[in-house]
């Protein structure tokens, strides 16, 4: 288990990196907290001509609200920054709720947002919640700068919309809706593993008709999904049981889960189903709490 | 000071020794050791479960920078011999382990060929440019189907893959079945798991040329073993083999056998005349470290009305890998399940038949608690199931079969002896410390609010310590019930005990030097604890089967006593006071009722350093060195009980509370015997919900690296609460018993117990470890559709 022999590149600017990355032409990896990419040399299942190392490109690792209330994440900050920090926890509490489930302290202390978004796992908790906070993704070439919504960005199983040369250098998090209402829950078989299944709902309520109705799933799909069909559902709908366990189904029949050690499919859409009931209602009890 | 008012150490929670140094990166690991200049072994492992090796092409890799030799097993050839674990059990058939495959690979991660390189990256890089071609042979991954006639053969010098079968039988088994009042049964099964010690199996061998003189730095838990093997398999003189093992990272039984890699690296450094290391990754360790369990149990129990046990009989079949492993061959774990099946009650009509089948899979070998987890978990099982079935409480049908008061000592069916031990106080304690009644009527509550709550108990009795009258592993041709100390008063007056046995973490050192130090009347920091080196003793095997505490304390207790009478008698000259008034503690010889008195440094001077202080006749050297056998050994025993709520959506399963009543004889340590008990049981609760080796169905491994084989983390280990009952002391020099394994015995039982006691309602008992959240989802929808059915029938 050691990688087979690389180059390695120490970039000081982000310019650096873009031209490294260019020069390499797509036989780059870029080395950021290293958590899921050196694993993968290890086991000599990437073999990529050089490492770009970026953790010393200065100001990438920010995390700043920025105009109209929304959070802008820096490509380079870390897990652990985004778990500990006041300002996401005061304005994304779904998403300091989240970061919590990322894996182990130590990973979250090594491991990137930038990282997490361009390694892309099905079962990483970020590029969910981003799919779910409708976050905007800027990726950066000696060619330019483009903005891309997560759902165009995430594509497949470890794959994203990201060309060869671009950074994935930021993400910034629109505003949550004033007085939305909020839940996540996710199993795993240890804490710290894995999801085998998680669900995020974000709902607004207008004198107890939902407003907007946002859910994500992961872990049960080639990437993290938006359960759109049961998002539509609970449109404009004042609160019943039967509405709650419908949506639930419907967020159910959206997923196209596998069969692994871990979980059968079955059981899979089973516990979406269970889970997503749980994050309605809890989001549910969050919104009219706002609302009061 | 009289002997009641001096400070005990022995009993007292000393803090650890060796803490200082292994929480603070202080350790000497193998993989530490600086060897300049060595060659780095890279292995290139099977890929294939059964094949012949048709070809093996290596000019490529041989070509590639910074590769220094190429060995297949053709090559090694005159170097060394097979490794062979013969034993006089009837009905076994032995199987030679190559160093490097030959002729054929038995399973995925068999060792092929060995590349030296100048570092293990180069070397691993030669891996790729290996070309080795491969004819697959029929599958022998069932160990059912691979024990049926006409099968596949995995050694056909063997004849057959059954390597062992043994039956032990008394009393007419079927005629009391038949009649008895109530049975219970099943099939069970226990998958397979492997130990994870922290550390790797790293090997370093060093060969001085100019001496012929080889050093093993092996991370074993056996180092004695290891370098008598090695004196036989490389035909050295033993007095030039020396293997050392400072500084372990964990075992738990995966480090007690004899590795092919070991021997490979020292016959290549011999060979070569250099210095020769491999240290194992964590994908190589997953592959190739001993697995452990793996069993299929078909058994029966009889009761009658009152609860009372008539008869047991169990079929087992041992799923025991590729190869007999060496030492301990392929019966240790298989044939210890029908042995310690009949557990701590009074079962006087047995049958019990195993046989242990080779199949392509990594070689099964010891792993903490050996056949006893899964013997408990089966029999623990019975128990609850006829509880059940009879409407009496678990607690109270244990008490009334267990073997107790004037039963002891007594002889189980299979040949064990159980002395005292507290079965039913341990059962008792355990109950009343962890209110049992009234966890019961919260279980009422808590099933009334709708949720599945559940209790579970096991207790179980084991046997520790054991003596040269019965080998540690059946029929075993090598000396298990001996180990040997040697204590030492230098000149400077300090004290250094030697030893054979090895600690991986447990503590040794430190109960090892309380022992040492209240025998003798040191203090603690006056002595140091050599150990894990095969060259401070004449003869030692290592540290496993809950043996060191009891049986190096025994000998340490003995030397110290020997050395301690020549501490006197040197001092009853210097002080010229009788020998019978004299008393040593904390580090001075006094004259019992006085202020007379000379430490042990001014006496350590005047015996070496000062000629003519004592009498030439009458000086003696301050040591001895003596072994210790207990012949028998001793029983240990715990009651564990767990409860647990199981979420009746998801199925995620939460441990509450945890407690373990034990009586492990006298305690050295209770901060050593109680982190012993937590690291166990966390090891248990891993078995009993998490961990699970899985093959494909050709005999390719799927849990390969520690993403897919899932141990318990810290935050999955509840609070463990232990209490020790120290009753009636054992015949053992001290008072010990062993306790190293118990904690692992306890918990598969005690979990499976209770999560089958929390889905009592719905009729679901567990006969299958681990129970992930996915198979109780599926024994939940099956218990479902058959309700319904009867539902619908009705």
């Amino acid at each position: 288990m050691k990688p087979a022999a690389f180059d390695y590149v120490q970039s000081h600017s982000l310019e650096e990196a873009m031209v490294a990355l260019r020069k390499y032409g797509g036989d780059a990896k870029l080395l950021a907290g290293g958590q899921s990419l050196v694993p993968l040399l290890n086991f000599r299942l990437l073999r990529p001509a050089a490492l770009i190392d970026i953790n010393r490109i200065p100001g990438l690792d920010r995390v700043e609200m920025i105009a109209g209330d929304a959070l802008r994440v820096g490509a380079l900050a870390r897990h652990h920054t985004l778990e500990t920090s006041p300002v996401v926890a005061r304005h994304f509490p779904v998403l300091h709720a989240a970061m919590a489930h990322v894996a182990h302290l130590a990973i979250r202390n090594r491991g990137t947002i930038g990282g997490s978004l361009s390694h892309a796992d099905p079962a990483a908790e970020l590029p969910m919640l981003a799919l779910l906070l409708d976050a905007i993704i800027t990726a950066e070439s000696t060619g330019g700068t483009r903005h891309l919504a997560a759902r165009d960005f995430l594509i497949g199983a470890l794959t994203t919309a990201l060309a060869e040369d671009e950074i994935v250098t930021a993400v910034e998090f629109p505003a949550l809706p004033a007085g939305a209402g909020w839940d996540f829950a996710e199993f795993a078989l240890r804490s710290g593993d894995f999801a085998i299944a998680a669900v995020a709902a974000v709902l607004t309520l207008r004198d107890g008709v939902v407003g907007e109705a946002r859910i994500a799933l992961m872990g049960v799909d080639e990437t993290a999904i938006r359960a759109s069909a049961a998002e539509g559902l609970l449109q404009g709908q004042r609160y019943r049981p039967e509405l709650i366990r419908a949506a639930a189904r419907s967020a159910c029949a959206a997923i196209n889960p596998i069969t692994d050690l871990r979980a059968s499919a079955d059981y899979r859409r089973h516990l979406v189903e269970i889970l997503a009931e749980r994050v309605l209602a809890g989001a549910w009890n969050r919104a009219e709490g706002q609302a009061a | 000071m009289s002997a009641e008012l001096r400070p005990k150490i022995i009993g007292a929670r000393v803090r650890r020794v060796e803490d200082p140094r292994l929480l603070t990166g202080g350790g000497a690991f193998a993989d530490d050791l600086g060897t300049p200049g060595a060659l780095h072994v890279a292995f290139r492992r099977s890929d294939h479960p059964h094949a012949r090796i048709v070809g093996i092409d290596c000019a490529a890799a041989r070509a590639m920078p910074g590769i220094r030799a190429i060995f297949t097993g053709e090559d090694l050839d005159g170097l060394v011999k097979p490794i062979l674990a013969t034993s006089r059990m009837r009905n076994y058939h032995p199987t030679p382990i190559p160093v490097l495959a030959r002729g054929k690979v038995r399973y995925v991660g068999e060792p092929v060929v060995a590349i030296l390189g100048e570092s293990r990256y180069l070397a691993e890089d030669a891996l790729e440019a290996m070309e080795i071609a491969y004819e697959p042979l029929g599958d022998v991954v069932d160990p059912e189907q691979a024990a049926l006639p006409g099968a596949p053969l995995l050694h056909e010098a063997a004849g057959s893959n059954i390597l062992v079968s043994r039956e032990f039988s008394r009393g007419d088994v079927d005629l009391v079945m038949a009649e008895a009042f109530v049975r219970v049964g099943g099939r069970f099964r226990f998958h397979r798991k492997t130990p994870v010690a922290m550390e790797n199996r790293t090997y370093v061998a060093e060969y001085d040329r100019g001496r012929n003189f080889l050093t093993l730095t092996s991370s074993t838990q056996v180092p004695g073993i290891v370098r008598d093997a090695l004196v036989a398999l490389l035909d050295m003189p033993g007095h030039s083999v020396r293997v050392v093992a400072q500084d372990v990272g964990g075992g738990f039984g995966g480090k007690t056998s004899l590795y092919p890699e070991e021997v490979l690296v020292c016959a290549l450094a011999r060979k070569l005349k250099t210095n020769v290391r491999w240290t194992s990754d964590r994908l190589e360790d997953l592959i190739s470290t001993s697995q452990a369990f793996d069993e299929i149990i078909d058994a029966e129990l009889a009761l009658a009305r009152d609860g009372t046990i008539l008869a047991l009989a169990a079929d087992v079949t041992g799923d025991v890998g590729a190869y007999s492993i060496y030492p301990w061959t392929a019966g240790i774990e298989p044939v210890q399940v029908v042995s310690f099946l009949p557990g701590p009650y009074r079962i006087d009509t047995y049958r019990g038949r195993v046989r242990a089948v080779a199949t392509s899979k990594p070689p099964m070998g010891p792993y903490r608690g050996v056949g006893r987890p899964v013997s408990t978990f089966v029999i623990e099982r019975l128990i609850d199931m006829a509880a059940r079935r009879l409407a009496i409480d678990p607690v109270a049908l244990r008490r009334h079969n267990f073997v107790s008061g004037d039963d002891f000592p007594y002889k189980v069916v299979t040949g064990l002896v159980w002395d005292h031990s507290s079965f039913r106080e341990g059962l008792d304690e355990a109950c009343r410390a962890i209110g049992y009644d009234a966890l019961r009527s919260e279980q009422r509550r808590a099933r009334e609010a709708g949720r599945w709550f559940g209790i579970g108990i096991a207790s179980y009795a084991e046997l520790t310590g054991i003596g040269s009258r019965i080998s540690a592993a059946p029929g075993m041709p090598i000396n298990t019930g001996t180990e040997t100390a040697s204590i030492r008063i230098d000149s400077t007056g300090t004290v250094t005990a030697s030893f054979g046995i090895t600690s991986t973490g447990q503590g040794l050192e430190t109960t090892l030097s309380q022992v040492v130090a209240q025998t003798l009347g040191v203090r603690i920091e006056d002595v140091r604890i050599i150990q894990g080196d095969s060259s401070a003793v004449a003869h030692s095997t290592g540290s496993y089967a809950s043996r060191s505490t009891v049986l190096a304390g025994g000998a340490a207790t003995l030397a110290a006593r020997a050395v301690r009478e020549k501490v006197l008698r040197a001092a009853a000259h210097i002080l010229e006071a009788p020998l019978e008034d004299l008393d040593a503690a904390d580090g001075a010889i006094f004259v019992v009722g006085t202020d007379r008195s000379i430490t042990f440094r001014d006496l350590a001077r005047a015996v070496y350093s000062e000629m003519g202080r004592l009498p030439k006749d009458t000086r003696e050297e301050l040591e001895a060195t003596k072994v210790y056998d207990p012949y028998f050994g001793t029983t240990s025993s715990a009651t564990h009980i767990v409860t647990l709520d199981i979420d009746p959506e998801t199925y995620k399963i939460r441990l509450h509370r945890y407690l373990v009543g034990e009586d492990c004889g006298r305690v050295v340590n209770p901060l050593i015997v109680e982190g012993q008990v937590h690291g166990g049981v966390a090891q248990g609760i891993g078995a009993a919900l998490h961990e699970e080796v899985v093959f494909d169905a050709s005999g390719q491994i799927l849990t390969a690296s520690l993403a897919d084989y899932t141990i318990p983390a810290a935050g999955d280990i509840p609070p463990i609460e232990v209490v020790h009952i120290e009753a009636e002391a054992p015949s053992t020099i001290g008072g010990y018993r062993g306790m190293g394994e118990g904690g692992t015995i306890g918990a598969p039982a005690a979990i499976a117990n209770a999560i089958s006691d929390a889905l009592a309602p719905l009729g679901i008992e567990i006969t299958e470890l681990p129970v992930t959240p996915e198979r109780l989802f599926q024994l939940v929808r099956q218990a479902q559709a058959k309700a319904a059915k009867e539902q619908g029938s009705s």
